[in-house]
């Protein structure tokens, strides 16, 4: 009976709330937003870190790239045969790809030459390729094209094909054959899959050679070991591997991180203000009604478990509503805004749909720093005002 | 029983030290209606807040019932105030954004009754003090008398054995007054021990009042 919750109490507590609705709502307010915006953070940055995960897999483990007077050049693709006499290669595969800027929308797509009886450098890949009829396409002068690409094409009235400009400033229609709906979105919605044939005439190259070639092992310890080989077979290729570029994606991933620690530390910031205002005291009024309540028979017990239903009901409510507004704003509308300043790479990359991605750890994080120490700013003053005579503190 | 036994009371503050009682000693009996007059600041409300444990003498006993008040830990003191002792103050402190009806469930709050019993309970003190068609008004648009009444049925409602009114009629009408004492003839006709501390001479005269004893800088000198 003793540990049963006095619902007396807990409806005297939200009508306290109420009383003071203008000073609540204004903090509940605040802390709404500050969770909603921290919480918006932790959702898009997850979201990017798992896509940015799926799409690291993907990755060819080694990537060779010519350089020829500081610019990248083509490959000869007759090294392949060269690179494949090395000791723990398993596959060297020479790539045909670019990037095409479509002016309308300012973006880049990702062109990749394909063949009917390659094999292809990644999963997803093989799957697209394995389900088209690469003969009939290059006859019929077609392309697939992710789904990004289809909706900015469409947006700009190209429904069915596409004109390239030529490396030698010729028109290249090209028609859209089919779209794909590749598993890793970000890898796969900027890219437009056509025949090699095509490909090399809209970049101008010589069928003889190649954009790069990716590199397999067969064993990943050795990867280190295949690159000093190939660095002493082609003195004049680049060597990247798929740590070099995980590493490239983190530095880009922690520079926007950094601009968001400081969007954290305004929330902290404002946060601690209203902390700081709530353990800075109670307000006569509310001093007074502890007073009395003392005075009419409660205990120091009830008026903290009245005052902490009542930070609880306000923090833990502003919190839930903070994490439905931010779940609804990052995955129902895409985070508009926010996203961009994450996706700074957008121009590269046409857009694709945040995956659902929350990490509890630092969800409860998020909780612990700010339900807890909002309910103990208001329960510590509570305690100093009920610890004094009741008389003491209605005077 | 009240007993006070050699109560010295001292404020402190940061520039001085105000004694407010002065060793004094008091007795009063169950039933009992005693009436403590004298002038502002003669230490007569010090007296009825250390009798209902709002604060505690810097010496000397207080003894309610045969409880040495004084010395209970917090959640005793405050379990017995609203068993025992209700307290009616001179400036009502009653909690002016809340409802008649509020405002008298509040000592009941703690106690974690079924509903049905509280509402019982509220219904008969509103109806005795004749502030049941007001239970819904706010009580800061109340009235003094009103506001009076309801501090009353607050104070009241617990059933409490003792009353404790400082300056009950410093706000109210001759009318209103006399409406009082004869709330206060009827509980001490229910034996309910009542001490007042009033400089108003409507008391002194009252057939109901058993003692009357006069206070005078911190001490009782009659």
């Amino acid at each position: 009976m003793k540990n049963k919750i006095n619902l007396f109490l807990v409806e005297y507590a939200i009508n306290a709330l109420v009383r003071r609705g203008g000073k609540h709502f204004f903090i509940g307010f605040i802390f709404t937003f500050l969770i909603f915006l921290l919480s918006s953070t932790l959702f898009i940055s997850d979201a990017i870190k798992l896509e940015l995960g799926s799409a690291l897999h993907a990755l060819p483990e080694i990537t060779l790239q010519r350089f020829v007077a500081g610019k990248q050049s083509d490959v000869p693709i007759q090294r392949v045969d060269a690179l494949l006499d090395i000791e723990g290669v398993k596959s060297a595969i020479p790539r045909v790809w670019g990037y095409y800027y479509f002016k309308p929308a300012g973006v880049n797509f990702s062109v990749i030459g394909m063949d009917a009886f390659s094999r292809q450098y990644t999963q997803t890949l093989q799957t697209i390729v394995d389900g088209i009829d690469m003969k009939a396409l290059e006859k019929e002068n077609g392309m697939i094209v992710g789904e990004g690409v289809k909706k900015i094409l469409g947006a700009n009235y190209y429904q069915d094909f596409f004109n390239f400009v030529t490396s030698d400033g010729q028109w290249k229609k090209v028609f859209i054959a089919g779209t794909f709906n590749a598993s890793i979105s970000l890898e796969a919605n900027d890219m437009i899959l056509l025949p090699k044939k095509i490909a090399y005439e809209i970049f101008g190259m010589d069928t003889t050679r190649a954009t790069d070639i990716v590199v397999s092992v067969s064993n990943p310890k050795e990867i280190s070991m295949v690159v000093n080989k190939i660095n002493l077979l082609y003195p004049d290729m680049r060597t990247i591997t798929k740590d070099d570029i995980r590493v490239s994606y983190q530095n880009i991933f922690d520079y926007k991180s950094g601009f968001f620690l400081s969007l954290f530390m305004v929330c902290a910031f404002t946060f601690f203000i209203i902390v700081y205002d709530k353990l800075s005291g109670l307000s006569s009024e509310e001093k007074k009604e502890i007073g009395i309540l003392k005075a009419v028979g409660w205990s120091m017990d009830d008026i903290i478990k009245e005052k902490f239903y009542e930070s609880f009901i306000l923090s833990l409510g502003a919190f839930m509503l903070g994490i439905c507004f931010s779940l609804f704003f990052v995955y129902g509308l895409q985070a508009p805004l926010l996203r961009d300043i994450f996706m700074g790479y957008s121009n590269l990359k046409p857009s694709f749909n945040l995956p659902f991605s929350v990490d509890g750890g630092m969800l409860c994080l998020l909780f612990l720093l700010s339900v807890p120490i909002y309910i103990g700013a208001t329960l510590i003053p509570t305690w100093r005002a009920s610890i004094l005579d009741a008389d003491e503190v209605m005077r | 029983m009240i007993m006070l036994r050699d109560i010295r009371k001292v404020y402190t503050s940061a520039s001085e030290e105000v004694v407010a009682l002065k060793n004094i000693s008091l007795h009063v009996k169950v039933g009992e209606f005693c009436v403590l007059k004298g002038a502002s600041g003669s230490g007569k409300s010090t007296v009825l807040s250390l009798i209902a444990g709002l604060s505690k003498p810097s010496s000397g006993e207080v003894m309610v019932d045969g409880k040495q008040i004084s010395k209970l830990p917090d959640t005793f003191s405050a379990h017995f105030r609203r068993r025992n002792i209700g307290f009616i103050f001179q400036k009502y402190h009653l909690i002016p954004t809340l409802s008649v009806k509020d405002n008298i469930i509040v000592p009941l709050i703690p106690e974690n009754l079924p509903l049905a019993q509280i509402e019982q309970r509220v219904q008969n003190v509103m109806e005795k003090f004749s502030i049941a068609h007001k239970a819904t008004s706010m009580v800061k648009y109340l009235s003094g008398g009103e506001q009076q009444r309801v501090a009353i049925a607050r104070a009241l409602v617990n059933h409490p054995k003792i009353i404790l009114a400082d300056e009950p009629t410093a706000n109210l009408d001759a009318t209103l007054s006399m409406e009082l004492m004869t709330i206060f003839e009827m509980l001490k006709n229910e034996g309910v021990s009542i001490i007042v501390a009033t400089h108003d001479p409507l008391f002194f005269d009252l057939a109901c009042v058993d003692s009357i004893k006069e206070m005078k800088n911190g001490e009782i000198v009659s």
